[in-house]
């Protein structure tokens, strides 16, 4: 059976084999342009467009120009959303990542016993659904006898009122931030790690080197591309953020819209309220920040090269 | 204090660091799994340490038979399945064609791939969403699965690890008389076994935990996924009567098994997540 297969291959090779080497790529890459074309595309210039239309998807979309924009721009709450989502940002990029890069030395430290073990630990959270884990956070984070305000009660301190306080309930989302996310930026660094060169931090043992200089005369430095690609997919990630908030706020991003992010607005908007055209805008909004941002990246890869 | 003595402190100080961060990590989940055999009232009492009065399965069997838990489940596991599989077929095929083949166009099909990913889904989501009320596919489970048959970001990962393998190969075939797609089938697939593996951990990874899109586009208690349902299971209740209990045993059954696979394949998984951070 393989040798009829294969003259058969033959004769199709004498026949048409020139052109089926050809043609072939062609094919083994349509499927994703097909899907590309159809919903990712198509969907992002409707998007486009209907950012400049008022629709309830019901009755005929009327346009209304830069109307929607005009009206994101001196919205109170979107201002709010937009500040929430910067300062998760801004916590994921002065707390987690550290966090995560002064994990990753420990975790590669040669004289750490089980360092496997302990990296499974840390890395369980990146795979744990962030549905089950954030209903978790939920108990965890109750007022009257949740576990973090356990020392306080303890104490006869008044409770924190995590998810019930316009502060501390920002407070409380970037500790599940954290949680969940440490975990994976520190698999980046741990990665990055493993291509510094071990001569490096011999030579300058010989010198004399403390742990403290190794770490930011070597380590920092020699990272400075995966600490940038990171900072990047942080950024990138603070941005997106939906299911946490979502799920512990149970839907309403509240108190009175201290907690929700951009994503929850865009979806509360567009999909709760059906204000189609407006969600369009907030959405392209959106992509034109993360735009920015890639181009960024773009940008730093190329100051570090010419600094190299 | 000699230097000798300075070392060992070091490390100890080294073991107790990482092990208490380690064991902070997993806390939670330890709290998931163990309230999940307590009642609403037992989770909600301080220390969180002290056993339930009774050891039993109770929220497990209450989750199972007073809930369309099953299906959540099932639904789960065949969306995460059937989507694994194309992207399997489809990246491996795409990423095989970018590493092994010169053709018209290439490097602006391949900028065209690589930009893609900067679209954030966000961006498409309620178009998307109208699209699929045009074609009827909101609560189709066409609506779960085709979309997400080719994400770019396999089709490079998959390009990746196809560089790797000697072209030597692929040509010797060619002359016994092999067409391009039995190369791609019984050459190449069998030798990257390994990258088939991690994007199938990643896809039907990303697949069980997606929430946004689940809860956008299906409805009915009898065609939700786990996600969408554990967290139907919450705001459906009154504020008083929230079943906490069956909620961990919930979120217990939907982590647990990930974990173990991750903790069983986490080689593959962590090569996956690294491979453009390292590369780039």
């Amino acid at each position: 059976m393989v040798q009829a297969a294969m003259s058969r291959g033959r004769e199709a090779r004498e026949s048409g084999g020139f052109q089926q080497h050809k043609l072939a790529p062609y094919a083994f890459i349509s499927p994703f342009y097909i899907l590309f074309a159809f919903f990712f595309m198509a969907p992002s210039l409707i998007a486009l467009v209907l950012s400049l239309f008022r629709w309830d998807g019901i009755n005929d979309p009327r346009f209304v120009l830069a109307r929607n924009y005009g009206r994101l721009l001196s919205d109170k709450v979107f201002a709010q959303v937009a500040t929430n989502t910067a300062i998760y940002a801004i916590a994921s990029l002065l707390i987690v990542l550290p966090l995560a890069l002064v994990l990753a030395v420990l975790l590669n430290a040669k004289s750490l016993r089980f360092s496997n073990v302990w990296r499974a630990m840390y890395f369980t959270p990146v795979v744990t659904s962030t549905v089950a884990i954030t209903l978790v956070f939920q108990i965890l984070y109750s007022r009257d006898t949740g576990l973090l305000n356990a020392p306080l009660i303890y104490l006869g301190l008044e409770p924190i009122y995590w998810l019930g306080d316009r502060s501390w309930v920002k407070v409380a989302i970037i500790i599940l931030i954290a949680w969940r996310s440490t975990g994976l930026l520190t698999i980046y660094f741990l990665a990055g790690l493993q291509s510094i060169p071990e001569e490096l931090y011999e030579a300058a043992s010989i010198d004399g080197a403390s742990m403290l200089q190794k770490f930011f005369r070597i380590t920092i430095p020699m990272l400075r591309p995966i600490i940038l690609f990171v900072s990047i997919i942080v950024l990138l990630g603070s941005i997106q953020i939906f299911d946490e908030i979502h799920i512990l706020t149970s839907g309403t991003g509240g108190p009175a819209n201290a907690s929700m992010s951009v994503v929850q607005y865009l979806y509360e908007r567009g999909y709760t309220r059906l204000r189609l055209g407006f969600a369009s805008a907030v959405g392209t909004v959106l992509f034109a920040t993360v735009f920015i941002l890639s181009l960024l990246q773009l940008q730093w890869y190329g100051v570090f090269r010419n600094a190299d | 204090m000699d230097e000798r003595t300075g070392r060992r402190l070091g490390v100890i100080a080294l073991h107790v660091v990482v092990i208490s961060g380690a064991l902070l990590t997993v806390a939670p989940i330890a709290f998931m799994i163990y309230s999940s055999f307590k009642t609403t009232t037992e989770i909600f009492t301080l220390p969180p340490w002290l056993p339930p009065a009774e050891w039993s399965f109770k929220n497990y069997e209450t989750l199972l038979t007073s809930w369309h838990f099953p299906y959540w489940y099932a639904n789960s596991i065949i969306y995460a399945a059937v989507v694994t599989i194309f992207v399997l077929f489809f990246c491996s095929l795409a990423g095989f064609a970018f590493a092994k083949y010169y053709f018209r166009g290439k490097n602006l099909l391949f900028i065209i791939l690589i930009g893609s990913t900067m679209i954030p889904f966000q961006l498409i989501l309620i178009p998307l969403f109208i699209l699929m009320s045009r074609i009827d596919w909101v609560n189709h489970p066409a609506s779960m699965i085709i979309p997400w048959m080719a994400p770019a970001f396999g089709i490079f990962l998959m390009r990746q690890y196809i560089q790797a393998v000697p072209s030597e190969l692929m040509e010797s075939a060619r002359i016994d008389g092999a067409s391009e797609f039995r190369i791609y089938a019984q050459v190449i697939v069998p030798l990257v076994r390994p990258g088939l593996t991690t994007l199938a951990i990643l896809t039907f990874l990303g697949s069980w935990n997606s929430f946004i899109w689940p809860l956008m586009v299906l409805r009915g208690n009898e065609v939700i996924t786990l996600p969408v349902g554990i967290a139907t299971m919450r705001s459906q209740a009154t504020a008083a009567q929230i079943p906490y209990g069956e909620m961990m045993a919930a979120a217990t059954l939907v982590s647990v098994p990930v974990i173990v696979l991750f903790i069983a394949l986490q080689r593959y998984f962590i090569s996956g997540l690294t491979i453009g951070a390292v590369k780039g």
